[in-house]
């Protein structure tokens, strides 16, 4: 197989990188913008809605290329089948981002809540997990993503937790409703986001290895 | 793991005078299962196919020390008749070689050569032959046409037939497809899957998509050594050697 081959496969290796990061920071700035009430960057983050839909495009685009000139096997194959997954994965948690981001403007006349949440912190910790897929997958090391089922855990008892508390918050007074409503989503998208990146954690040890693991 | 074996081989070494060709090569072939040998120009794929049925007798600078056994008998034993070694090991080559005869007489030969004199035998044996090898609708009206006036696949599916028709066991091809065209290469191919029902065959190739694709099991070889045997779809999603790796993702080669 050419050079040529190579050469395109860790082209498209390193804009999958860039296109995950991209990704991670839309969903980032949209929780910033939120905490924030700040609803001029929630806008923007909202505007590349556009630029991630074309990028996940392109990059598909060029991996079933690679796929039909070239037919890789083994390390190639296994490359080639995670970047897809994580193509896809990246695109559903930069557009949980944009979604997040589209609430802000809704929340900007609702009553706060007086008491701090467990959201932020939750946030801090899918993100951590997302950066370390990324990390794993652009270096192609295990290390980072060794420890994911426990973190996981973490964050579905932290969902659960913050579900049971907006709705004690909507029966106890019902002007916090139109929030909490919007605070379990967002508790929902971060649980999501989380095992997106359990499953391209599963596919970086896949790409790796050969071999298959489940996180739980 | 493997089926149970139709040939195995046991330490076997070759040497063309003092090029030492294939290096303890031990390993099994599974009983009505494509076998695929695949590997860099030199690595002693074909010379492993050839010695299945002792082609590698005909050169003369060649030592051979080592077993291959078939269905459990030794075919480097004294008693063996290499003629009859070659009906139950048959050989498609990677061009196609049909005798300048009639389609009919080609694969009418191996059958009379082992003596089978009656015309009806015969007219059935190359019927058989020839749709077993899928070529029989192409030319049941033209058996008594030059077998030189076919296309190459078809010429390539005459030797099939011309191999099968003495009934082997076991079908060696050595690069049945270079010389053909996607089109003749993929009958080819359909019709190597149709033989397992039957027969055991072993493939070299160079083309390792055809290996994946037609295979139940791989062999990589290089510089002389079996480096790693396997279930084919273990060797191209999850090779276990690096020498494998590296080749089959085209980093040399």
């Amino acid at each position: 197989m050419s050079d040529k081959f190579h050469t395109e496969l860790n082209r498209l290796k390193q804009d999958t990188t860039e296109m995950a990061q991209f990704a991670r920071d839309m969903l980032r700035e949209s929780l910033d913008a939120l905490f924030n009430q700040d609803t001029e960057k929630a806008l923007q983050v909202y505007s590349r809605k556009k630029h991630i839909r074309d990028v996940t495009i392109a990059l598909e685009d060029r991996t079933y290329q690679l796929i039909a000139l070239y037919q890789p096997m083994a390390k190639d194959m296994r490359l080639i089948a995670c970047t897809l997954k994580m193509i896809t994965a990246a695109e559903r948690i930069g557009r949980y981002g944009k979604d997040i981001a589209d609430m802000v403007k809704d929340l900007k006349d609702q009553p706060d809540f007086p008491q701090r949440l467990p959201i932020p912190h939750m946030a801090d910790l899918v993100l951590g997990m997302i950066d370390d897929v990324i990390v794993a997958y652009k270096t192609e090391n295990l290390d980072p993503i060794k420890n994911f089922t426990p973190r996981d855990d973490t964050v579905d008892a932290l969902w659960l937790s913050i579900l049971r508390e907006m709705l004690t918050f909507m029966m106890e007074n019902p002007q916090t409703i139109t929030r909490s409503a919007y605070y379990i989503m967002v508790a929902r998208y971060l649980e999501r986001s989380g095992d997106h990146a359990c499953k391209m954690a599963e596919n970086i040890h896949y790409m790796i290895t050969g071999e298959w693991i489940e996180i739980e | 793991m493997t089926l149970e074996p139709i040939i195995s081989t046991h330490n076997l070494n070759l040497w063309y005078n003092d090029t030492h060709a294939l290096q303890s090569i031990s390993m099994n072939i599974s009983k009505n299962q494509v076998t695929a040998l695949i590997g860099p120009s030199g690595c002693g794929k074909s010379t492993l196919l050839r010695c299945f049925n002792r082609l590698n007798d005909l050169i003369d600078c060649v030592k051979i020390r080592g077993e291959i056994l078939l269905d459990n008998e030794n075919i480097h034993a004294s008693g063996t008749d290499v003629v009859m070694l070659r009906k139950k090991v048959g050989m498609v080559f990677q061009k196609p070689n049909p005798f300048p005869k009639s389609v009919y007489e080609n694969v009418a030969y191996g059958p009379r050569v082992h003596g089978v004199k009656n015309k009806g035998e015969l007219d059935s044996i190359v019927e058989q032959s020839l749709r077993d090898a899928a070529l029989w609708d192409e030319v049941r009206d033209r058996l008594h046409d030059s077998a030189l006036g076919l296309s190459g696949g078809q010429q390539q599916r005459l030797c099939i037939a011309r191999t099968l028709a003495v009934e082997p066991k076991v079908i060696l091809m050595d690069e049945p497809c270079s010389a053909l065209d996607p089109i003749a290469t993929a009958k080819i191919e359909k019709l190597i899957d149709a033989l397992k029902q039957d027969y055991t065959v072993i493939i070299v190739t160079h083309n390792m998509q055809q290996a994946a694709r037609v295979s139940n099991y791989t062999g990589f070889m290089y510089l002389g050594k079996l480096i790693e045997f396997g279930q084919t779809n273990q060797i191209f999603e999850n090779p276990r050697e690096d020498l494998t790796e590296n080749y089959i993702t085209g980093r040399f080669g």
